[in-house]
């Protein structure tokens, strides 16, 4: 059996202390020179890229009624209800955990995703949208006086990574 | 009329009264305790890369938060647990905190000269005949480097005590962290302060600090010492092993709430202060060259400095396991605390006299 290779232990009590010295003065330059990577998020919000499995929308006209989706919904978040004489999803957002199968299982692609995921409700009523509000593109009303800086994110080499404005 | 005034300016400004509750004593000590914590959070988010407190008042930084934190600690519920004795329970970390803040009455803050200061009156009263001044000092005694050690080494029978009060499984094995940790620590500051004390030719801080040359260049290695010991000593990170938050919840203080937790917690934010003002007076010059309340603003601000370097090293250190931190103390530190005996007697016996 090969032997295990063992690291030296560093013991020269002299390097330990610069290793200290050397630990605070990171430490003083990071306060000196703060690299933040928080993202205010009120102010500032990621746009996210495309793909992203945020809120679903249905296109009515599309929809053939196959009733897969509500088959294969793991959480049991789509239903199906009949709206003059036809059937259409419904989804309740209280049970949906945005897995996408339902996307995936469509054979018409009669469901998209949207890349809208930051979204308020005050009461559980709202949480389930009936086809008619399914079928367009989620929109919240943005706060009125707060400005929203849509910025976008890239891999920088120094401090991993920062935002950039987005358009 | 006026000599009602006077009387009340002179009791007010007597040093056992201002000295000990208002300036550098109970009031200010709070203050800046609550300073401390924020800026300790402020400082720490600043190098893990994060914002730290801010929504609360956003132009100054999220100062307000420690008014927040303050009234949320002071107001919240004091829950008794079954099964305690409720008067050891309760009267465990009033103790922590009485004699983590006594040792604040002893440090000399700063020196009275005799004409020309607001503290002038009371030359006579606390007059050092050693270095032929008053001294702005709680209660002034020849021999304060010993009284101040001696009494800060009681605060972790205390801290053992709340922990068996408590009755509860992390409070002791927290106490028994402390008592391991008390052990070597108490050594580390004594041998420090010791070598000063050769050095010096005198157990009286004041002395030290009149003499004109700061402790830290005249024994840097009783420096290192002492900052590792107060370091040991009030539970900062690297030596965060008794209140080991992820291994043992808060360690000792585990089951206290309200502000009987605020007493327990704040004992190790006070006693850094006034170890900071320890290490500020014998080594970093103390009051020089001001006298008077200008004197102990300045040794006031110096002590801030060393506080907040301390919390600092919260962001920069992981914690040491108890093994590893007896292990540094005994030695590593140990031997520099020898080397700093033999500095001292060396230094003390060819430069100060």
């Amino acid at each position: 059996m090969d032997k295990v290779k063992e690291y030296k232990k560093e013991n020269n009590p002299f390097r330990l202390f610069a290793d200290h010295l050397n630990a605070i003065g990171t430490g003083i330059k990071y306060i000196v020179k703060p690299q933040r990577i928080t993202l205010k998020y009120p102010e500032e919000s990621l746009t996210l890229p495309t793909g992203y499995r945020g809120m679903i929308r249905l296109y009515k006209d599309v929809c053939i009624g196959c009733t897969l989706c509500a088959l294969i919904c793991p959480a049991d978040a789509m239903k199906m209800v009949t709206e003059g004489g036809k059937k259409f999803p419904t989804i309740n957002y209280g049970r949906c955990v945005f897995c996408g199968f339902c996307v995936d299982v469509c054979p018409v692609d009669a469901l998209k995703e949207t890349r809208v995921h930051d979204a308020v409700f005050t009461n559980r009523r709202d949480l389930v949208f009936r086809p008619d509000r399914f079928n367009q593109d989620f929109d919240q009303p943005v706060p009125s006086q707060a400005v929203v800086k849509k910025v976008r994110v890239v891999i920088d080499e120094k401090k991993g990574i920062k935002y950039v404005p987005d358009e | 009329m006026v000599d009602i005034l006077f009387a009340l300016r002179y009791y007010f400004f007597y040093p056992s009264f201002f000295a000990v509750i208002i300036f550098p004593g109970l009031i200010f000590t709070t203050i800046i305790l609550l300073l401390t914590i924020w800026f300790e959070r402020k400082v720490a988010a600043r190098v893990q890369m994060r914002v730290g407190p801010l929504y609360v008042s956003k132009r100054t930084g999220g100062i307000l938060q420690l008014i927040a934190d303050a009234i949320r600690l002071v107001f919240s519920e004091i829950i008794i647990p079954v099964g305690v004795n409720p008067t050891l329970y309760v009267l465990a970390p009033v103790f922590v905190i009485a004699f983590t803040f006594i040792p604040m009455t002893l440090i000399p803050f700063s020196a009275i000269p005799k004409t020309g200061s607001l503290l002038s009156p009371y030359f006579n009263i606390f007059y050092d005949y050693e270095i032929g001044k008053g001294v702005f000092v709680g209660y002034f005694v020849p021999y304060n480097m010993v009284l101040i050690l001696g009494l800060a080494s009681i605060v972790p029978i205390f801290i053992l005590l709340q922990a068996w009060a408590t009755n509860n499984r992390f409070a002791i094995v927290g106490a028994v962290r402390e008592a391991l940790l008390a052990v070597s620590y108490d050594v580390l500051l004594v041998m420090s302060i010791a070598a000063v004390a050769i050095e010096y030719h005198t157990l009286d801080i004041a002395k030290v600090v009149e003499s004109g040359i700061p402790g830290i260049v005249a024994n840097p290695l009783a420096a290192i010492v002492f900052l590792v010991g107060m370091l040991m000593g009030t539970g900062k990170f690297p030596f965060e092993i008794v209140e080991a938050e992820s291994e043992l919840v808060v360690g000792p203080s585990t089951e206290y709430s309200g502000f009987l937790f605020v007493l327990a917690m704040g004992g190790g934010y006070i006693s850094t202060f006034a170890l900071s003002f320890v290490f500020s007076d014998v080594f970093l010059g103390g009051w020089l060259p001001f006298t008077g309340l200008p004197g102990a603003l300045w040794n006031a601000i110096k002590a801030i400095l060393v506080l907040w370097f301390t919390v600092f090293l919260r962001s920069v250190y992981g914690r040491y396991r108890i093994d590893q931190a007896l292990r540094g103390s005994w030695k590593y530190m140990l031997p520099v605390a020898f080397a700093s005996l033999v500095l001292g007697l060396v230094v003390g016996w060819l430069w100060i006299r």
